[in-house]
Formats: C-alpha cells, sequence, structure tokens
C-alpha cells in the first residue's frame, strides 16, 4: 500500500535555506513574502517528497510546483551541469496553457538570467518546450534537436511523447512531474492520465517526484493515492492549505412570480445587463455551448447600444483555437466587458481581473460552483462575488441549496472511473508502438495505476485477446492492432500504420460537433444542437429548440431540417443525457430542506416564521424566500410535500398513462431507479416503458403498469442484474458503446483522411454494436461499456442504498391517483423520454397493431 | 394476372418458377470499414443463409425454381469495390448446385455503375408477361402489351408502427402490391438484413426518383413481413391512422 502522509506548513527560513542565492534575491525582488501554499508545498518538493497541494484558486499553486523545479535548474545552470534532457514534466487538461506558463515559467526565467547577467554569473540556458495537440511539426521537430529542460504537455500529447523512441532518449531521467487540475480529472481522461504517468516511471530511471494541483475536493486521500499511484514503495503527502476566500453569493430571480409572472426571458436579459453595467467585467456560465450563443446573441438584439464584438464574447469548446485564444487575451487585457462560456472557463488558466461571476441555471454541486465562483477576484484576498439567476422554481430551490452548501463549505466527493477496458485498450496500443513487452512486465506496469490497480488478469487477456484480433475477428477480417505470441509471451505492435493511427485517434473525449438545425424546405437557420442531442433523436421525433417546438424531419450532411410542432409534447428532452447531473450529496441537502418545510407547513407555521426560517436556511433574501414559500405551499395545498421519509408517485392519465415519481436523488440515482422499475413494470405488463429522467424524479408511461406488483419485486440485491437486463436493449447503452469503441480504436475517427457525416454515425454505431454483440455479450469492449452506464453515467451504489433504505422502512412509497400533475411534478412531466425499456417482443408487437389496425378500418368501412 | 406468392422478403412466380430478390447492396458493410468501423464480415453469410432458406421453402411446397432475378443495385459503392464482386461471386457458387449460370438474371439499378464480374447486366427483363426492372428509370418497354406485372424494388418499402401513445416504435420491411396504368405492380423491399428500408408512413424514400408517383403508391396494399406476411390494407389509410 502507498503511504499517504500529511504536509505541514513549514517554517519560512527552511524555504529560503534551500533557495539559491539568484533564485531568492529574484523571489523577494518579486513578492513580500513566501505565500502560504508555498510553505505547505515549496520545502517538501526540494525534499523530493510526492505531493497533493489542495487550495483554493488563486493560491499561487503553480509557482509553488514551480519554484523549487527552477532552484534546481538553476543551480545546475549555474554549475554547468545542465544536460540535454527532461528534467520536469508539467501536465495539465487544459490547452490553452502558453499564457499561464510564460507567465509562470519563462518570466520568472527570463528575469532569474537578466539578475544573474548583471551579477556577472554566467547561467546555462534553461529552455521550456511546450507540447499540445496545437505544437506543430517544425516546434517538434526543434524540440527533438535541442531537448527542454522543463516539458509542458496535456495528457494526451503527454502520452503520445512516450512513444516516440527519439523523444524517450531525452526521458531518461525526468526527476519531476506536476500534474495540474487534478479534481477535474474525475473522468476516463483521468484514467487515461493515470497509465501514462505510470509509462512516465517506467520509463524514467530516477523517480519523478510527483507534484498534483487541485482546487478543494474531496476525498483528498483518494486524489493523492491517484497521483502517485499504488505500490508499497510509494509515499504521498497531502497538503491542505487552510486558505479561506471570502464569498459574496446571491440567489437572484428575474421575475416576482415564476410561473405566472411576466416574461422570463426578456426580464432575465434586462437583470443580466444591469449586473453588468454595475461592474467592470463580468463572467457568465451557461452550462450549454447552445444556450452560451443564445445568450450573446440575445444580449446584442436587445441591447444593441450596449452590446458588440468589442465588448462581448462566447467562449465555449466548439470555437477555434484561435477564436478562444484571442477571446482569453482581451479578456486578460481588460477589453471585454462580458464574457459568456458553457462550462469552458470553469478550470484555472488567467483570465485576468473578474469582478463578477453569473451562474445562468444551477451549476449542479457546490464544488461546481465554488470552482466557477473561484473565477472572480482572482487574487487571493478579494471577495469573489457571484450570483446565480434561476429560470424556474425547481432551479429556484437547487441554486439555494448549493449556495447553503458553499456558505458552509460543504464540498461534493469525486470518483474515478477505474478499469475501464477501452482505456486500457487505447493504452495498450500505445506502449506495444515503442517497445516489445513481455505480458507480465506488462500486467505489473498497469497494476501500479490507482485507476487499475483492482484490474483481473482475466480482463487484462481479453482486452489483449481483442487488440491481437481473436474473438474470430480475424476470421472476418478485422485485422488485430497487436501481436501476441503465446509461447514467448511477448507483445508488439502490427502494421506499418500503427504509430499514425494512435496519433491521430489518441484520446478520450467523444468527439462532439454542432449540427446546425434548419426549417424545411426554406433552408431558413434556427439554431444549433449538439451532435449526441441529434443522435437521440429520430424522424418525427418532437424537440424543444430556444424555445420553440419542432419536428424533425430530415438530415443533409451537418444539417438538420425540421418544421414548426407548436401543438406537440416534446417526445424527447431539452438536455441530453450527457449534462451534468446534479451531485447526490446535493440532492439530498435538498431533501432535507424539503422535509423541514414539510414539517413546518404541516404544524400551521405562520407564513412570517416560514419566511424566516427561509431567510436563515438558505441564506436568501425575503422575495426569493417568498418564491420558494410559495412554491412549497402550494405543493402541500394541492397534494403533498415529499420527503426523507417517502417517496411520492402520482399516477396521472393525459396523453400517455403516466407515474410521476418524487425521488429527489439526482439524475444518475434516478436513471437507475427509473429503468430497474420500468423493466420490472413492463415485463409484468408485457409492454414497452417510457421513461422520463431528471434530477428531482422521474416518470414512466405505457399500456397495463401494474406499479405495485412491480415495486414488491425490487430487492437491492437483485438491482444489477435487473438493471443489466434492462440497460440491454435501450439506446444509452448503443450510445456509450459508440464512445468505448471509438476509445479502444474499434472507430477510427481520423482513418486514412476520411470523416464522418452525422446522420449514418448513428446508424454505424448501432451496426457495429449488433455486430459485435453477435460475436458475444461478452465482448470486453461491450463490458466497458455496460461498466460505463451503471458506475460513471449513472450511480449503481447509491441507488441500491436507497432501495436498502427502504427495505430497511426508513422510506416508504405512497402511490396516488391524481387528476392533474401537482407543481412539483410539472417539470417532469414536460421532460420528454430519455429512454425505452424494450419488453414487448417485435412480432409480437406486429401481430399485436395488425388486429388494431384491421378493426379500425374495418370500422371506417 | 401473373399468380404470385410471397416467400419472406422475396416474392415467386409458381407457373414460371421465377424468384425475385430485392437489393442487395453487398458493399454495404464494407462501407463501414473504409470509414474506420472494424466490423466483422456478416453480411455475404446472411444473404446467403437469408437465399437457402427461401429456396428451401419453395422445395417444400414441391415447387420448381427455374429462374433468380436480382432486382438491381447489387453494389452499394458508387464506385469500384473490390469486395463487391467477390461477394456476388461467393453468391454465384452457392448457386451453382441449385441453377444453371444462365438462369440467374442480373438487372441494373442506379447503383450498379460496374459490372461486377462480367456476367451482363439488364435495364429490364420481360418473360412471360411479367416485367422486372429496378424502378429508378422509366424505359418504355416495361409497358408493353405483353406485360401484365411489373416487379421493382429501388425504394426499399419499409413502414414503422407505432402504438396509440407513441411509446413504442418499431419498422419492419414490406411489399406493395397495387395497379398502375393498368398493370399490376409489385414492389419487393430491399435484401440487406441489417436495415429494414425507407419509411413509407413519413415519406422518407425519395420519390423524385421512382418511376411511380406518390399518389399512386398512396392507393397500393402494405404487406407487412412478420413472421408470417400480414395485408395492413392500403397504404393511405395505413398513414392516417399512424398519424
Amino acid at each position: 500500500m502507498t503511504k499517504i502522509l500529511e504536509a505541514k506548513e513549514r517554517n519560512v527560513n527552511d524555504i529560503k535555506g534551500y533557495l539559491h542565492p539568484l533564485v531568492k534575491e529574484w523571489f523577494f525582488s518579486k513578492f513580500a513574502d513566501f505565500s502560504l501554499t508555498q510553505k505547505y508545498g515549496v520545502p517538501a518538493i526540494w525534499e523530493r517528497q510526492d505531493i497533493i497541494i489542495s487550495a483554493p484558486t488563486g493560491g499561487t499553486k503553480t509557482l509553488t510546483a514551480f519554484l523549487s523545479i527552477l532552484n534546481y535548474l538553476v543551480m545546475l545552470a549555474e554549475k554547468n551541469e545542465l544536460e540535454e534532457r527532461v528534467y520536469a514534466v508539467y501536465t495539465s487538461p487544459l490547452k490553452a496553457l502558453s499564457n499561464d506558463i510564460h507567465k509562470n515559467l519563462e518570466e520568472p526565467l527570463a528575469e532569474i538570467q537578466a539578475l544573474a547577467k548583471s551579477k556577472g554569473i554566467k547561467l546555462q540556458d534553461i529552455r521550456v518546450g511546450l507540447r499540445t495537440g496545437d505544437t506543430t511539426a517544425s516546434e517538434r521537430a526543434r524540440m527533438l534537436r535541442k531537448s527542454p529542460h522543463i516539458l509542458i504537455s496535456t495528457p494526451e500529447s503527454l502520452a503520445i511523447i512516450l512513444t516516440t523512441t527519439k523523444f524517450i532518449e531525452k526521458m531518461w531521467g525526468v526527476e519531476f512531474c506536476v500534474v495540474d487540475e487534478i479534481h477535474s480529472l474525475d473522468n476516463k481522461r483521468g484514467t487515461y492520465l493515470s497509465l501514462t504517468l505510470e509509462r512516465l516511471n517506467e520509463v524514467s530511471k530516477i523517480w519523478p517526484t510527483k507534484i498534483g494541483l487541485s482546487a478543494t475536493v474531496e476525498p483528498l486521500d483518494e486524489v493523492a493515492q491517484y497521483l502517485v499511484g499504488e505500490s508499497d514503495d510509494r509515499s504521498v503527502a497531502i497538503a491542505r492549505v487552510p486558505l479561506d476566500k471570502k464569498i459574496d453569493v446571491q440567489v437572484l430571480t428575474p421575475v416576482k412570480d415564476l410561473i405566472y409572472g411576466e416574461d422570463i426571458g426578456v426580464n432575465t436579459y434586462s437583470l443580466i445587463d444591469k449586473l453588468i453595467k454595475e461592474h467592470k467585467t463580468t463572467l457568465i456560465f451557461t452550462n450549454t455551448r447552445s444556450a452560451t450563443e443564445r445568450v450573446v446573441s440575445h444580449l446584442k438584439d436587445k441591447f444593441p447600444t450596449e452590446y458588440g464584438d468589442d465588448n462581448i464574447a462566447a467562449h465555449h469548446s466548439s470555437l477555434s483555437k484561435a477564436h478562444r485564444f484571442r477571446i482569453e487575451e482581451n479578456l486578460r487585457a481588460g477589453k471585454l466587458k462580458v464574457v459568456v462560456c458553457s462550462t469552458s472557463l470553469e478550470l484555472g488558466i488567467d483570465i485576468g481581473f473578474i469582478d463578477l461571476v453569473i451562474m445562468l441555471g444551477s451549476p449542479k454541486s457546490s464544488s461546481r460552483a465554488l470552482q466557477r465562483l473561484g473565477r472572480a477576484g482572482h487574487q487571493l484576498h478579494n471577495v469573489a462575488k457571484g450570483r446565480f439567476i434561476v429560470n424556474d422554481r425547481d432551479d429556484l430551490v437547487e441554486c439555494s441549496v448549493i449556495q447553503k452548501e458553499m456558505i458552509e463549505r460543504k464540498i461534493n466527493k469525486i470518483r474515478f472511473p477505474i478499469n475501464c477496458l477501452d482505456v486500457l485498450s487505447q493504452q495498450i496500443y500505445g506502449m506495444a508502438i515503442y517497445k516489445i513487452w513481455d505480458i507480465d512486465e506488462l500486467f505489473n506496469l498497469i497494476k501500479k495505476s490507482y485507476c487499475y490497480k483492482n484490474l483481473r488478469k482475466a480482463d487484462f487477456l481479453d482486452v489483449i485477446a481483442y487488440l491481437s484480433g481473436d474473438y474470430e475477428l480475424e476470421k472476418s477480417f478485422v485485422y488485430g492492432k497487436i501481436w501476441y505470441d503465446p509461447v514467448t509471451k511477448q507483445i508488439g505492435k502490427k502494421g506499418k500504420l500503427a504509430r499514425v493511427l494512435y496519433l491521430t485517434n489518441i484520446g478520450t473525449i467523444p468527439e462532439e460537433s454542432f449540427i446546425t438545425v434548419k426549417i424545411a424546405p426554406s433552408g431558413e437557420s434556427i439554431g444549433a444542437i449538439d451532435e449526441s442531442f441529434m443522435e437521440r433523436m429520430k424522424k418525427g421525433d418532437v424537440f424543444v429548440l430556444g424555445g420553440s417546438k419542432y419536428v424533425y424531419r430530415f438530415t443533409r450532411g451537418m444539417n438538420l431540417y425540421v418544421n414548426s410542432a407548436e401543438n406537440r409534447t416534446p417526445t424527447i428532452p431539452s438536455w441530453f443525457s450527457e449534462q451534468l447531473p446534479l451531485a447526490f450529496d446535493s440532492a439530498l441537502e435538498i431533501i432535507r430542506f424539503r422535509t423541514l418545510m414539510k414539517d413546518k407547513l404541516k404544524a400551521g407555521m405562520k407564513v412570517e416564521e416560514v419566511l424566516e426560517f427561509i431567510k436563515e436556511y438558505l441564506y436568501v433574501s425575503e422575495s426569493t424566500a417568498k418564491s420558494i414559500y410559495e412554491y412549497f405551499n402550494e405543493q402541500h395545498k394541492f397534494f403533498e410535500i415529499p420527503d426523507a421519509k417517502t417517496i411520492l408517485v402520482e399516477e396521472y392519465r393525459g396523453e400517455k398513462h403516466y407515474l410521476l415519481f418524487h425521488s429527489m436523488y439526482g439524475r444518475r440515482v434516478n436513471d437507475v431507479l427509473s429503468r430497474a422499475i420500468a423493466f420490472l413494470v413492463g415485463k409484468a405488463g408485457e409492454r414497452d416503458i417510457e421513461v422520463g429522467i431528471n434530477d428531482n424524479g422521474f416518470y414512466l408511461a405505457g399500456e397495463k403498469m401494474n406499479l405495485e406488483k412491480a415495486l414488491k419485486n425490487l430487492e437491492p440485491d437483485d438491482l444489477e442484474k435487473i438493471l443489466k437486463e434492462a440497460i440491454e436493449k435501450t439506446d444509452v447503452l448503443a450510445r456509450r458503446f459508440r464512445h468505448c469503441a471509438s476509445r479502444a480504436l474499434m472507430i477510427l475517427r481520423n482513418y486514412k483522411g476520411q470523416t464522418k457525416s452525422v446522420g449514418k454515425q448513428q446508424m454505424k454505431s448501432h451496426y457495429l454494436y449488433h455486430a459485435v454483440k453477435k460475436i458475444t455479450g461478452e465482448f470486453p469492449i461491450l463490458r466497458e461499456a455496460r461498466r460505463e452506464v451503471l458506475d460513471d453515467l449513472m450511480d449503481l451504489p447509491n441507488a441500491k442504498n436507497i432501495l436498502t433504505w427502504i427495505k430497511e422502512g426508513k422510506i416508504k412509497w405512497k402511490i396516488a391517483s391524481r387528476p392533474i400533475p401537482s407543481p412539483f411534478a410539472s417539470n417532469l412531466i414536460l421532460q420528454g423520454q430519455s429512454d425505452l425499456i424494450r419488453i414487448e417482443d417485435k412480432q409480437q408487437f406486429l401481430k399485436r397493431l395488425h388486429e388494431l389496425h384491421m378493426k379500425s378500418i374495418g370500422q371506417d368501412e | 394476372m401473373s399468380k404470385y406468392q410471397f416467400i419472406s422478403k422475396s416474392v415467386f412466380f409458381p407457373e414460371q418458377g421465377i424468384l425475385a430478390i430485392g437489393d442487395l447492396h453487398l458493399g454495404y458493410e464494407e462501407m463501414f470499414r473504409v470509414k474506420g468501423y472494424s466490423i466483422p464480415k456478416q453480411q455475404i453469410i446472411d444473404t446467403i443463409e437469408d437465399l437457402n432458406k427461401i429456396i428451401k421453402e419453395i422445395e417444400k411446397e414441391n415447387k420448381k425454381l427455374k429462374k433468380i432475378v436480382f432486382m438491381g443495385d447489387l453494389k452499394h459503392f458508387f464506385s469500384f469495390q473490390r469486395s463487391e464482386g467477390t461477394d456476388l461471386l461467393d453468391i454465384y457458387s452457392f448457386l451453382s448446385n441449385i441453377i444453371s449460370e444462365d438462369n440467374i438474371i442480373l438487372i441494373k439499378g442506379n447503383h450498379d455503375t460496374f459490372e461486377l464480374v462480367g456476367r451482363p447486366m439488364h435495364d429490364y427483363w420481360i418473360e412471360d408477361g411479367i416485367c422486372f426492372t429496378h424502378g429508378h428509370k422509366l424505359f418504355p418497354e416495361i409497358f408493353g402489351k405483353e406485360v401484365k406485372t411489373i416487379v421493382m424494388s429501388h425504394i426499399h418499402p419499409s413502414v414503422t408502427l407505432h402504438d396509440s401513445q407513441r411509446i413504442k416504435k418499431e419498422s419492419y420491411k414490406c411489399f406493395l402490391f397495387g395497379k398502375w396504368k393498368k398493370k399490376e405492380v409489385i414492389i419487393v423491399p430491399s435484401f440487406l438484413r441489417s436495415v429494414e428500408g425507407s419509411d413509407l408512413i413519413s415519406g422518407s424514400y425519395d420519390e423524385d426518383f421512382f418511376i411511380v408517383p406518390e399518389r399512386e403508391l398512396e392507393k397500393f396494399d402494405v404487406y407487412v413481413i412478420g413472421e408470417k406476411i400480414l395485408n395492413f390494407g392500403r397504404l393511405k389509410k395505413l398513414i392516417s391512422s399512424q398519424d
């Protein structure tokens, strides 16, 4: 087991004692004193202690990481001992790094060099090399000729470097490795990096001291182990820098009455405009790329004299790198009054002085909210000012509760995906490219990664089998990517294109692009949607875009053609499944609040007293408290407030026969509960069941639904089995399989210069999905897709906890038939279909419809 | 009137002993591989298996198979693709024990821009009052006096049906049968197993490139292919009931 230590704040003289005179003089010419973060980090790093440094944004983390490294390199440079090799690797999930690095590395280096010159000290040149996906071929070649001493990379570019034999020659003595923004790596990119770090450990003859930089997250023990991996001879120190940044947050409602009040849209923009004017520079978070575009264009349209291209800009990941770079530059230079982004400016590139952060819609977790807020008042001692602007009453309650968590410093937990077989496939392929491996050597290396410490040998061998063209793949003309010789137990690459294919298809982020939506047949453009949203749709589906409803007609190239469909109910949700889910901890916090409110309203507490309670408990204004009170009071009078002890279910017959569940557990848990219950209900009635899911609950719709009977069969211990069966035929599994297949290089995004058109993508991945299923239902990449759905997309463990509480009688179901849905259920029913649980056989369905149809046309005639 | 029977997704004329097989689109799967999707080879295996089943069914009914007409679009790629030729040769070699090569008739479809294996391809084939043509192009001869029945393919007819709450939707291949220009017309579905075809109900086939106009097609009867062939009546009524 890796040892975990606690880092301590150190004496200033300790640090001073370590610093080279030049570095010391430079430092104190810039700063009055060491920051608290530096007192925790700098000496430990100098002593080569692996360390994770957790501090809020603006806590001088980057310089903390680099100070000891610079110090070491200056020492060598003065003695003329600096060699032609890489001493330190820095990696960050952000691509737009160059500016930060310039500020934190190149500037100090230049200044130290100048200082040395002024003193007549001869100092070797210390070089910094930037290698990201955007680095040009000539820059790369230059790096090979003259090795950088500090290499700046992304997780992907670092992996590529580690397959380049010539570059590996420069990496034999990497003494430091900085991993920035670790808190944002709780996804497959993080899993991927954990293996890349092991590859670095293997290539370097010297142990690279790991320095992890993180915003405030929990659980830090796990994050620390992630950083250094799993081995008895490894240890890591945790530095919890006790910095408390002051925050000033408020929840604002654009209109007094969120239901019957004035136009919410118009008033939201007036409110945004007012806030922007009151501040110097404002940063707005919208959660999605399309919302980002919408906010910018509406502000320009509504206030043409106030906002133009010179002072407002959109920033999201679909924009070109050059474009984003220009916006960041203008922001730093103070040229922009307001920047609107999706989530893209959440992470720590320096964006200059921001005095207000607006969050349009819920950030879905307190840690994310704190991260966003941290972008305001970047210098440590300024107060970070943030405003939530809510768009409906559920959003109002959610943002208020998240605000409470922020103020009370309740931090949500993160979790790294583990044992991912798709990421493993890509990495093994990459490893096979630069040398021939012994299979046990390979397995042992992989097991040292935190994310694969419990990897089963059988799973590993299945991945090797897939990669080497086993599973009868070779027979059917799908050639292997590696060779494996069971006699010599050796593994190596196959084919001349291996390196090129690896380079052009590396990465773990599913590629998503924008689809333009146009009116048919005129071709008038009305907006854009994400590709994954489009993938969910079939012809004839109704969806919401920019507040209007449209029906999907057909696609041509990268365009989706639609007609207006104002009178129809949406058949798919306005959010898509990849949107941020509400954190489980925050969801429970909302339930706690609901329970308190229920008790007060039931006890007949006076309005003023309830308002006082809300104001104090949620730290909100009088008017916000009033809106919340009204919402809860309506629900209380009309039906009942769902609380911690009851899951209310409303049965309602509208356009469809609905069961509406008030399961306030966040979407990841509701994903599990809804599908398991739908599966059991569907089985009993032999019908397909439609499910719609959001963070506050879910609905089922269909024929012959007998809920009581289904709930009796819902045992916590059977949940995983039920769910595996329930997702087998769903779109969500097929879609996730496509992502996994792409990561495992079964689908090549870049193949002989081919690009892929939209409409056919979905069809092709379905085809691949069925073809693979035919070979074996236990194909490793298929197993990975199932794991990803259950553990990463959904939250099986917490769903199981809920069922256990139900079994123990801590939570009870309460089912009631309702003439119309209650206020708390109104958003749910507008949700639209998220998935379909397929039960009824295709042939059975045909016979049934045939009988119905013949009866109906018989009556006609 | 020519006697005909639907067998699975093909149509058989027992008196003439002619079997008509819809569009094969042999390179369909290869297209995925060309685009970088690692897909195992399945299509040719499925195609031969399905052909075999149909032939067995004819034998079981003690009827004589004399000729097989492939209705066009044997190829999927518009350009040259070696694998499609190899696939077609596999079909020929499978059929070699059943009928002679002269009795395999290839109709030219819009995808058939190359002669695949050096066998002649016909714009149409007329025999004993039955005319076989792909349907993307109009040839005056198909309306000849002697012709009573025209068999076409090209539009890959299928229907997507949903229940009254619009919760479940499924697609099925189907035949269309009706009268047009005083001829009996049969439209056969595609033979490709993995794709049902173009939905007639939402009108997603490309009507501009089919010789029978849409308003005429609406008068045709729909025969949906399930375990059995089910007559769903007029297409127009089916469209309005599903709307």
